[in-house]
């Protein structure tokens, strides 16, 4: 009942659960880097620094156009950076995710494996 | 097949036992997983093949212990399962054995935590259950029949809660087992509920996440050094929020979602105002599809007035700074501003500054959202005052909470309570403080009202457990009342022996005394009407025959001395404007009768000379005498349960005096001079209905006199204690002093005037004579009286003839 009962949990159960585990874990990283919110609000103003409307001369108006364009730049590419750095971790988790999904899927045959290696008696060398 | 025969084979039943069996080895296996992989690892790099071996066999370890993590640590039961064993706690269905009797599952409950969670709050324990269910193995059928019944109404989950009201419900004595522990099924339903929701949160608690919305949630909107300075973000509080107020949480989330700016949350003391914008600032913070995209994620700063008031030295600079913080707000785009105890922006007093001109135009404009917590009076006087902010907030009223939902939030509270407090609570304590705050807390709303007493009655906890007895206990030492059926021995010995010790005191009237004495009793034992006063009594009889005394003495033989008789003369009742005098708040008149009960719940209520109230005075005080209850004028209830509520009246004690001379026994005309005096319109009968008892005094006979006269002696022998002087007064002296103190109109109310002044007279001469010493005993003798009294007698005489 032990053999039985834990295969099919590893390959039914266990195995479903393991896949929504990942999941929880990439839309994880993806919210610690606010990576949606970060698009979405892409070219807004960085932290409302000159985002207020100003009324007065042209030049006035002028200098806050440009005050605010450049707010938005900056913002972009904070942003920018925060989404490339959110994007590289969560390729790279997703690699790592993948390899531990092929562990799961193949960790029930690594007994037999390593004990066909033991009595092939093969050794990586080193030097 | 049956649903209700329990499979020890069934799948689920196997994998909890083997859970069970695993749950002591998965550390161990978890440790030598690392040391197998880590051990193979070194092996191949030394070049020895068996550390293939090694890490192969690491995976059987690891394999069990993820079986064990994901699943058979906690076998989730199967939704919609119809059998027993689908649907079974599985730490449960790890420990019953095959076939069980009902004994076996008590012992079981006895070992799982559910059934020490009822062992701990509701004093009710799987070893208790042992002793009294069957050990009949055909029994057993039954109880799952009833747990499945009892699953339907839980959310289909059969915890230890279930079954222990499944065994208990196959006892004929249930219900005097669970009286004992001042328990209901009622109660045991909500505590299987309480203790679902504790397992339910305590997974969601491990799934939530520390910074809602990422590390760049917050780059779009602007800085706000002020805001931080001066105000708290309780957004970063991370309350959890209730299932209880989500009306009125998606009601305040609509109304900003729209634009609607500034929200009024208006409600009385304790209502939990506050609390609610804590658990709004958690809302907006989660991931829920309730809340409007237009402010997810926006943060809530609580600007606490009577700080900004002390930080700001004058008006103009209070001004200044508010200005600056909800600009700072404005600008920021992501800010909710709270006021709490909004009332101090816009009144001006102690502690308070009127700033409603720069309030009221930022409210008007409505760009900014504020949220004002403000007390319903307050909210009223600030309306009046100020109609246009009345016109641009949105009210949201928020109500007291009703018992059940005050027993969540007191569920959902006392962990942290607990914490703090170094006790644990019971649940009997939750409901006593639920019981006891509604009728004796007054200026706080539920929930705050029970909060404030289960808070209190932590200081009452015995070897760190909170009972019902220790809510008693806070409210008794608190305010003075007691709550508790008699339990003390020498309180037991007062109540059985109060017509006595009554009688140490007053002389006579046994029936009244009788009466008086009895109803009291009923209300220590229990079994009087808790929602009436301890009895309502309606004394009617001449002047100086004992009425008032025995209210003074009741005041002084239970509750605790004269000190204890709130007394008012209905004299100075007599129009209708005085009904307000009556039911006048506390901080207006202390005197009035609504704030001494107030203040002194447990008394009794002397209602002197009651037929001269006029007649709106004798119409408010028909739902004290019906119901114990009496509105004060700021609309609160004030409770007069636990009060004895006496009326004297000296109607017709002139018809009292000639049924009495024409020979007639009180008991013969008492009943129809009751109706005379209905009759003759002096009272309503609708008011003299609402007592308990209406008691006719009779005059005093010559008997009763001389020992009224030796009551008064007593007193006079304890004023010369002092000079270690005892007093005897010859019996023929006693029967003269009778004849001079007694007047038929005044009854004995003379007497004592007449034995003070003939004995104290008496024996300040000797004294002063020096013919007694300390330590002496004076007998008085009819001379020395008839002196005195006739020496006064004849300066009267003169005095008169002048």
């Amino acid at each position: 009942m032990f053999l039985v009962g834990i295969i099919s949990w590893w390959y039914g159960t266990g195995w479903k659960g393991q896949l929504r585990r990942i999941r929880d874990r990439l839309v994880a990283t993806a919210s610690y880097f606010s990576i949606g919110q970060l698009f979405s609000t892409l070219f807004s103003p960085f932290r409302q620094i000159s985002a207020g409307s100003v009324s007065g001369s042209i030049a006035t108006q002028m200098r806050a156009f440009f005050d605010k364009t450049l707010s938005r730049v900056i913002g972009a590419i904070v942003r920018l950076f925060t989404i490339l750095a959110g994007v590289i971790a969560l390729i790279v988790q997703f690699v790592f995710e993948v390899l531990i999904s092929i562990i799961w899927l193949t960790l029930p045959a690594f007994p037999v494996v390593g004990l066909i290696l033991f009595v092939i008696g093969w050794a990586p060398r080193w030097m | 097949m049956d649903v209700s025969v329990f499979n020890h084979k069934s799948q689920r039943a196997m994998k909890a036992r083997l859970g069970h069996s695993l749950s002591p080895w998965a550390m161990t296996l978890e440790v030598g997983v690392v040391l197998l992989i880590v051990g193979g690892i070194a092996l191949l790099i030394f070049g020895i093949a068996a550390g293939w071996a090694a890490i192969g066999l690491a995976a059987i370890p690891a394999m069990i212990v993820e079986w064990y993590k994901y699943e058979l640590r906690n076998i989730p039961v199967i939704k919609d399962g119809k059998k027993v064993d689908d649907i079974l706690d599985s730490e449960i269905l790890a420990l019953l054995p095959d076939q069980p009797t009902p004994q076996m599952i008590a012992t079981v409950l006895s070992k799982v935590t559910g059934g020490m969670f009822f062992a701990v709050r509701f004093g009710l324990s799987g070893g208790f259950l042992e002793q009294v269910v069957s050990s009949n193995r055909d029994d057993t059928k039954a109880v799952f029949e009833e747990a499945l019944k009892i699953s339907s109404q839980v959310g289909g989950r059969i915890t230890a809660g279930v079954l222990m009201l499944a065994l208990l419900r196959q006892l004929p004595s249930k219900e005097t087992f669970l009286g004992h522990m001042q328990l209901n099924e009622d109660d045991m339903i909500r505590g299987i509920s309480w203790y679902h929701h504790l397992t339910d949160l305590i997974e969601l608690t491990s799934k939530r996440s520390s910074k809602p919305g990422g590390v760049g949630r917050d780059w779009s909107f602007g800085w706000i050094p002020n805001l931080s300075r001066f105000g708290q973000n309780i957004s970063e509080l991370n309350v959890r929020k209730t299932d209880l107020r989500t009306e009125t949480i998606q009601q305040i989330t609509k109304a900003m979602g729209s634009g609607r700016g500034a929200i009024a949350l208006v409600g009385q003391t304790g209502v939990g105002k506050t609390e609610l914008v804590y658990e709004l600032a958690s809302e907006l913070m989660s991931t829920s599809e309730s809340v409007p995209e237009a402010i997810r994620y926006h943060q809530i700063f609580m600007l606490d007035a009577t700080r900004l008031i002390s930080i700001a030295s004058g008006r103009g600079e209070l001004e200044g700074l508010i200005q600056t913080l909800l600009s700072e707000a404005y600008t920021a785009k992501n800010i909710i501003i709270c006021l709490d105890n909004a009332h101090v922006f816009f009144e001006e007093g102690v502690g308070s500054i009127d700033i409603t001109n720069v309030l009221l135009p930022i409210l008007e404009a409505g760009r900014l959202p504020i949220i004002l917590a403000v007390d319903e009076q307050k909210f009223l006087q600030i309306s009046k005052r100020t109609p246009a902010l009345a016109a641009v907030v949105n009210r949201i009223n928020v109500l007291p909470t009703s018992e059940s939902d005050t027993l969540k939030i007191l569920e959902e509270k006392i962990p942290g309570i607990e914490f703090k407090r170094k006790v644990t609570y019971m649940y009997q304590a939750l409901r006593e403080s639920y019981k006891l705050s509604a009728r004796y807390v007054y200026d706080i709303a539920m929930p705050g009202q029970a909060l404030s007493l289960l808070d209190a009655a932590a200081d009452y906890a015995e070897s760190g457990l909170v009972t019902a007895k220790s809510v008693n206990l806070a409210i008794e030492k608190t305010i003075g009342v007691k709550t508790n059926v008699v339990d003390d021995e020498g309180e037991r010995d007062t109540l059985l022996n109060l017509e006595s010790l009554i009688h140490e005191r007053m002389i006579g009237q046994e029936r009244a005394v009788s009466v008086v004495s009895d109803a009291l009793r009923r209300a220590r034992a229990g079994v009087r009407n808790q929602k009436r006063p301890v009895g309502t009594f309606m004394f009617l009889g001449p002047t100086g025959v004992g009425k008032t005394e025995l209210a003074k003495s009741l005041a002084a033989v239970y509750f605790g001395g004269e000190k204890n008789i709130i007394r008012l003369d209905m004299n100075e009742f007599v129009s209708a404007d005085d009904v307000a005098r009556l039911i006048a708040d506390g901080t207006e008149d202390a005197g009035s009768l609504t704030a001494q009960v107030m203040k002194q719940p447990f008394s009794v209520v002397l209602l002197d000379e009651i037929e001269k109230a006029h007649s709106s005075v004798l119409s408010t005080l028909l739902q004290l005498l019906d119901e114990g209850i009496l509105r004060d004028a700021r609309g609160r209830e004030v409770s007069f349960r636990d009060t004895i509520v006496i009326a004297t009246s000296n109607a017709g004690a002139d018809r009292i005096q000639e049924y009495l001379h024409r020979g007639y026994d009180l008991e013969q005309f008492e009943d129809k001079f009751v109706d005379e005096l209905i009759s003759s319109n002096l009272f309503h009968p609708e008011f003299l209905n609402r007592f308990d008892e209406i008691i006719v005094f009779a005059p005093l006979n010559k008997e009763e006199l001389l020992k009224v006269v030796d009551l008064i002696l007593v007193d006079v022998n304890k004023n010369l204690s002092e000079q270690k002087i005892t007093v005897t007064v010859s019996s023929d002296a006693k029967a003269y002093l009778v004849e001079a103190g007694y007047d038929p109109r005044l009854g004995a109310r003379p007497m004592r005037r007449v034995v003070q002044r003939s004995v104290e007279n008496t024996v300040a001469k000797l004294m002063l004579s020096r013919e007694v010493k300390p330590g002496g005993t004076i007998e008085i003798s009819l001379d020395q009286v008839k002196e005195i009294l006739d020496k006064k007698k004849q300066a009267d005489t003169i005095a008169e003839n002048k």
